[in-house]
């Protein structure tokens, strides 16, 4: 028989199997490898964890210490004073806090039910041959970077909303009590509520594909029951498809928030950099993060640098606060079900 | 050589007179498709008032899928399509002009899985209750302790009304299930597998439920068991293949069927 030079199968087979009956050395050699690699494996995953403890940690380290030389300086009064004078030296926080809060809180009453209402559509509604497409173009809205949306929102939506929109809200609500007020002033087109809208187009597609995978979670059978008493699509949606997927939708909707309160460059283009509160939605205003993000080359001085370091710090804090809150909850909505 | 001793599943129900009986709901020439895919053949069968009805068959041979048409549970897919008639006093299911809603209120359907919706145990009688009944308070909890006093369930959940539904056994979920479609005071209940899920204390409990609910409603039932079928039903029909191959009192069908195939079927050579 002419050799091949290589050992049949069944020979091989049969030497691994003397090897694990007879030598029991080599077997221990081979299961101490398996042991090292093994080790090797629990140790890695292990360091990639801590590793995310480490970055997390080292960001409040760098934060606080940034921002000490202002919290030593302005101490609280930082947080309640609205002046923000380079010349002076005298910063104080709340103007743009509350231009963060006030912004985020007219995107998500904007995108929150359209959010819904869209995901709604696709699962319930929608018939096949277009769930696809409008669930693609929903994508693509997520993938549009945010600087399209800040010049977008500067050369057409501001200008828009200049000329059309803002002359008929004033006009409409001017003497309406407490419309009017938020209503008020000159229609500058930029301004918190202009901001407000570009982070609800922003935010949407997060809490419209979020939503839309929870809803399609809900099992087939749980709404043909409920189809199945006799309820219309707008029953079963709302009384059996959102309380099945609440903790789900509730997770989208923070993560939208979250999205919201820390977007940076398409608000910094339309909101207009005041640091003052005004009543009026439609009056300029600035954002924690715009105001980092425009002040940040000329911040002159340390205690100018620390002020700016101390806002980063206060929308960490801020942002901490809502993922507490949607834990909160999410724990509060378990129990009283009562699952 | 001699034929092996069949184990024909023992009935409960005396032998059924035809004349005494009103159709309630009749299937006429039904033809259902899933696509290009023709899932029922020329079904035709008769459902009598007051009395339970068997679908028996191996899986896939179009039980579910029949018992799917009578309250047109199929319409919220795309792609599935119903031929022929169905006439439910005097009305025809399948026309377009059907209030599908409504025609569900009507006819009641408990499903394989229990499907308790995510609420309370309460409110999930009440839930189907309000929708067509505006009903005071008192009225509506007279109405949701007589649905789950039908279903036997009130004696175990009447202390804990405010628990979620999920909270309770797989055998009290189904029960609930069958209170939730009482409830709301149908016609006809259709209960698909209804069983397969439980225990065979739960199982008892609901097939003990089954024979007392047909004094008011004409049930329908699709089961894989065959003694379940001889147990509860006063007809039973044969299905194989998307096509009816007998039908009868469930007392001939057990004892003499014509058919060979439900001869084979119900004495376990296949299926």
């Amino acid at each position: 028989m002419p050799s091949t030079g290589r050992e049949p199968v069944v020979d091989v087979a049969l030497q691994g199997q003397g090897a694990f009956t007879g030598d029991t050395v080599a077997r221990q050699r081979t299961l101490a490898k398996l042991k090292f690699s093994d080790r090797a494996f629990h140790n890695l995953t292990r360091g990639a964890a801590i590793l995310v403890l480490v970055i997390l940690g080292g960001v409040i380290v760098a934060l606080v210490h940034g921002s000490w030389l202002a919290i030593t300086t302005f101490g609280l009064d930082f947080l309640t004073t609205q002046s923000w004078n380079p010349v002076t030296e005298k910063f104080g926080a709340i103007a743009p806090i509350y231009g963060t809060l006030v912004t985020s809180l007219i995107a998500m009453l904007i995108a929150v039910p359209l959010g819904l209402l869209i995901a709604l559509f696709l699962t319930e509604l929608c018939p096949m041959s277009l769930r696809r497409p409008i669930g693609i173009a929903i994508e693509l809205l997520a993938g549009i970077p945010s600087i399209i949306y800040g010049i977008w929102g500067l050369f057409i939506l501001a200008p828009f909303l200049q000329v059309h929109v803002q002359p008929a809200l004033i006009g409409a609500f001017g003497n309406v009590p407490i419309l009017s007020t938020l209503f008020a002033g000159p229609p500058y087109g930029i301004g918190v509520l202009t901001a407000g809208l570009i982070l609800a187009i922003m935010v949407l597609p997060f809490i419209t594909s979020i939503t839309r995978d929870v809803f399609e979670a809900v099992p087939p059978v749980l709404k043909e029951a409920a189809f199945g008493l006799g309820c219309t699509t707008w029953e079963v949606s709302r009384r059996v498809v959102l309380p099945y997927a609440r903790v789900g939708v509730i997770g989208g909707v923070m993560l939208g928030l979250g999205r919201a309160l820390g977007e940076t460059m398409a608000v910094t283009f339309v909101i207009g950099n005041a640091h003052k509160i005004s009543a009026s939605i439609i009056a300029p205003g600035t954002t924690i993060s715009a105001s980092i993000a425009n002040e940040f080359t000329e911040a002159v001085g340390d205690i100018y640098t620390s002020s700016l370091i101390a806002l980063g710090l206060i929308l960490f804090v801020i942002t901490f606060i809502v993922l507490a809150i949607a834990r909160y909850l999410l724990a509060r909505v378990e129990r009283k079900l009562g699952s | 050589m001699s034929m092996p001793a069949f184990t024909v599943p023992q009935v409960s129900h005396a032998p059924q007179d035809l004349a005494g009986l009103t159709e309630k709901v009749g299937v006429r020439n039904l033809n259902f498709y899933y696509g290009q895919n023709r899932a029922l053949k020329n079904i035709n069968v008769s459902l009598y008032r007051n009395k339970v009805t068997a679908f028996i068959g191996p899986s896939g041979c179009g039980k579910s899928t029949l018992l799917r048409i009578l309250n047109r549970i199929y319409d919220i897919y795309p792609n599935q399509r119903a031929e022929g008639e169905i006439q439910f006093d005097g009305e025809d299911i399948l026309s377009p002009g059907q209030d599908v809603n409504l025609l569900r209120a009507r006819i009641g359907m408990v499903f394989q899985k229990p499907t308790p919706f995510p609420m309370t145990i309460y409110e999930n009688i009440a839930f189907g209750i309000r929708l067509y009944h505006k009903v005071s308070k008192s009225e509506l909890d007279d109405r949701v302790r007589e649905a789950l006093d039908r279903a036997a369930l009130w004696t175990e959940v009447k202390d804990k009304l405010g628990a979620n539904g999920l909270s309770l056994s797989g055998g009290q979920q189904q029960r609930l299930c069958i209170a939730r479609t009482v409830a709301v005071r149908p016609e006809v209940i259709l209960l698909d597998e209804p069983c397969s899920a439980l225990d065979p204390i739960s199982t008892a409990k609901i097939e003990e439920l089954i024979d007392e609910l047909k004094s008011d409603y004409t049930i329908v039932i699709v089961t894989h068991n065959m003694q379940q079928a001889a147990r509860v039903s006063d007809f039973t029909a044969f299905m194989y293949l998307g096509e009816l191959i007998e039908f009868g009192s469930t007392t001939d069908m057990f004892t003499s069927p014509k058919d060979q195939r439900t001869q084979d079927y119900i004495t376990g050579r296949f299926g």
